[in-house]
């Protein structure tokens, strides 16, 4: 059997790993090509790759580059952890409580609406020019989305059972442990990988604002010296490292939380 | 394909979306509604008493008239509104044909798709500082910035209606021998409109948000840069009042605009009388 | 001797070019007969259908309709209403566009198309929904566009499969009766698939029982009763008995194999 054959079942993707690791070399060259298609244009404006890839080595083994990266890894954690927790919170307690969905409903509608530097602003405004303010605002800025993933599955469960657990009197600790956790874990997990992907992303954009060290306010330090080749390695670097990272925890969870609740 | 799930949730960020508005409010949900704009106002009383920096509400409140009759404004407004759409239409019809590529399955779909997860995976704060400075201070930046953003959420959404069109509707299709012009027309694309509808609504309110951090850093027009404006010269006032602005406008297009669009398009749906 | 308005000769079908689903039926039928298709679950039946419609190609065998090869070009084919298990309507088109789309498809002149939709939607009795929308009706009347759409384009043969095996059993009975009213007025020929015996006798002139998969003829069946039949008639459920005699052996008590 060819790796290159589909299955016969019709829907199962096992296009072979051959095929899509020629896709993804192929897309890598096509990049790679049309970049400095783009360095030639510009006259060297835009730094050819080679130039980035100089960087990005230069930049892989400066100690300062680890340095920034771990502060900002931390306020990472910081946030994704915080949000996550209190967006579960909220979005429990507004998907089982019609009253609390009432409740939070203009603010979570607002905070969805209120665009992310204006989280960063407002931290500064409010808490002052510290560290915490930064990250503050990034929790913030990430519970709406974890709150949103958590209050629809949780009214997406089988009221059903809730008739049932009610008849059978399990009382609240029991319901939410067997009868609702199963139903609502992958959720969970999908609304702590969201947190995880857009805390990562933001993050970068607070430390460029409001500028305590950070790899954020590297990279944005770079643009303004325009030491484009090396803002664009730093990048790399620390796109490709969140990237390993969330593929290697969230990957590996995931797979462990497929098989338990097989 | 971690940012695929990202955007599966968009799908029901949407489904939340109408949950939080749909259905007959009762007087208790309004109240407890009114509640939480309240609080949300108390907050506001809170940050504008515990830090002199935020201005008190009613101060910029006061301040909305004259801020409305400025003209000023209204450039920067259109601005802003302009990228959006202009940008939506780029990424949907870009989506839109990276996914009909992927969900053939064919090798060019398995290179686009990694594109796909590239656009995902890009910061918008990182695209436009490249943006800014690869194009310099000029509109082309803000477009490929916002267009780079939402354009992976609608084709990885579009992906999804390509890959559910039912077989069944076809062949009842090749029995009554529709041709495949008839087939396409009746059947593929009145299928691909509700996919195409939620992806626009999602991205939109996406578009809002990129917008303004791309105008943050990259151009010097638009409500985001007006924020940067404000904010440097420490004029609060204008900051909440451009806040008030843009949450006003995107709400407002949004549930006054696009979603009686959206059921007006789809009143076929279930519902039986 | 003439050949059969409906003709089917050793027909072997197979999807997925190794398994054979039909090996080698069988079946004519006359220009106005009402002829059921019988078979346990899975082994074909529909697939015969689906040669029928020219929307699959056998491997070996014929299948004609009015002396056109129905595996052949799609030109010169006679037209052919089907009526699905699932109605198969677009949720997005009103019940009366539905039917246009198929009329236009059929190449009848535009200025009938009124009048036929109007015929039979009202011979089906859901004249007043000729502008709702399909997601609206009930599964009954659901299915009855999807007859109403079958029939209007004035069809060689109408072929139905299963159509009433979802609904209800009073909306099913109801169906029937119409169904053979139809069928009475307009002498068509019908190609009915049915798992149910019963069925299957108080509708058909003829039944055509089939074996397990890979299928072929196992009988044939004169249906002797005269009509008009009631669904309960004595007559029936001792035709039925007499042939559930007949094939349990052959159709056996086990579930089918997995493929």
């Amino acid at each position: 059997m060819s790796s290159l054959s589909v299955s016969a079942a019709g829907f199962h993707l096992e296009v072979g790993w051959r095929r899509r690791a020629l896709a993804f070399v192929t897309a890598i060259a096509l990049g790679v090509a049309g970049w400095q298609v783009a360095t030639w244009i510009s006259d060297g404006w835009i730094p050819g790759v080679g130039e980035i890839l100089d960087a990005t080595g230069e930049a892989l083994v400066a100690a300062d580059t680890w340095d920034q990266i771990l502060i900002t890894s931390k306020r990472i954690l910081i946030a994704f952890v915080g949000s996550t927790l209190i967006g579960v919170a909220i979005g429990m307690a507004a998907g089982l409580n019609r009253k609390a969905e009432a409740f939070f409903r203009p603010l979570i509608v607002i905070a969805l609406a209120t665009p992310d530097p204006l989280y960063v602003i407002i931290a500064i405004l409010v808490l002052g020019t510290e560290e915490s303010s930064g990250i503050i605002a990034l929790t913030l800025a990430l519970v709406p989305f974890v709150v949103t993933i958590v209050h629809s599955s949780v009214k997406a469960r089988e009221s059903q059972l809730d008739e049932m657990s009610a008849v059978y009197r399990l009382g609240r600790r029991r319901y939410l442990s067997r009868v609702l956790a199963r139903q609502v874990t992958p959720a969970l997990f999908a609304a702590a990988r969201t947190s995880f992907a857009f805390a990562w992303k933001i993050v970068v954009l607070v430390e460029a604002i409001s500028q305590p060290r950070g790899i954020g306010s590297e990279i944005y330090e770079q643009f303004r010296l325009l030491n484009a080749a090396e803002m664009i390695a730093l990048a790399l670097i620390f796109i490709v490292l969140m990237r390993l990272v969330d593929a290697v925890v969230f990957g590996g969870l995931e797979r462990r939380l497929m098989a338990w609740t097989r | 394909m971690t940012d695929a799930r990202i955007a599966a949730t968009a799908g029901s960020l949407e489904r939340t979306g109408r949950r939080w508005w749909s259905g007959s409010a009762a007087a208790s949900d309004r109240l407890f509604s009114a509640l939480g704009l309240l609080s949300f106002v108390a907050l506001w009383w809170l940050g504008s008493v515990t830090s002199d920096f935020v201005p008190p509400i009613g101060e910029v409140l006061d301040a909305v008239p004259s801020f409305l009759t400025e003209e000023d404004i209204y450039g920067d407004i259109t601005d802003s509104l302009t990228r959006v759409v202009g940008s939506l239409a780029i990424a949907v019809l870009l989506g839109f044909w990276a996914a009909y590529l992927m969900a053939r399955r064919g090798f060019w779909g398995l290179v686009v798709a990694r594109y796909v997860d590239l656009a995902i995976g890009l910061p918008s704060t990182i695209a436009a500082l490249l943006a800014l400075f690869i194009f310099k201070r000029s509109e082309v930046g803000v477009f490929v910035v916002v267009t780079i953003a939402c354009f992976p959420f609608v084709a990885i959404t579009l992906r999804q209606g390509f890959l559910s069109l039912d077989r069944r509707l076809t062949e009842m299709g090749g029995v009554y021998r529709l041709g495949a012009v008839a087939q396409i027309r009746n059947v593929s694309i009145p299928h691909l409109v509700p996919y195409t509808l939620a992806s626009v609504r999602n991205e939109y309110a996406h578009a809002w948000r990129v917008v303004v951090i791309a105008e943050l850093f990259a151009v010097n027009s638009g409500i985001g840069w007006r924020f940067t404006q404000a904010y440097d010269r420490f004029l609060l006032v204008d900051v909440s009042l451009w806040l008030l602005v843009f949450i006003s406008i995107l709400l407002g297009t949004e549930y006054l605009i696009l979603r009686p669009l959206e059921r007006w398009v789809l009143r076929w749906r279930e519902g039986k009388l | 001797m003439s050949i059969p308005f409906i003709d089917v000769e050793g027909l072997k079908v197979s999807y997925d070019g190794s398994r054979l689903v039909l090996d080698g039926v069988d079946m004519a039928v006359e220009e106005n007969e009402f002829v059921a298709v019988l078979g346990p679950s899975g082994c074909g039946k529909s697939t015969l259908l689906q040669v029928l419609s020219g929307l699959l190609r056998p491997v070996a065998g014929r299948a004609t309709i009015a002396g056109h090869d129905m595996t052949g070009s799609a030109a010169e084919r006679p037209r052919v209403g089907y009526v699905f298990q699932d109605h198969r309507l677009l949720p997005w088109r009103t019940v009366a566009a539905n039917i246009e789309l198929v009329l236009e498809a059929s190449g009848l002149p535009r200025s009938e198309w009124d009048a036929r939709i109007d015929r039979y939607l009202d011979i089906l009795q859901i004249g007043q929904f000729r502008d709702a929308w399909p997601m609206r009706l009930s599964g009954g009347q659901r299915q009855r566009v999807s007859i109403a759409r079958a029939l209007a384009i004035d069809p060689a043969v109408v072929l139905m499969d299963e159509p009433f095996s979802t609904l209800d059993e009073v909306t099913a009975r109801t169906m029937r009766q119409q169904l053979v009213d139809l069928w009475q007025e307009s002498s068509r020929a019908i190609v009915f698939v049915t798992h149910s015996i019963r069925e299957a006798i108080f509708l058909a002139d003829r039944i055509v029982i089939l074996t397990r998969g890979p299928a072929r003829l196992l009988e044939d069946v004169t249906v002797p009763i005269g009509r008009p039949r009631r669904y309960e008639d004595a007559e029936i459920t001792e035709l039925e008995s007499e042939i559930v005699d007949r094939v349990m052996g052959v159709w056996g008590y086990e579930e089918q194999q997995p493929a």
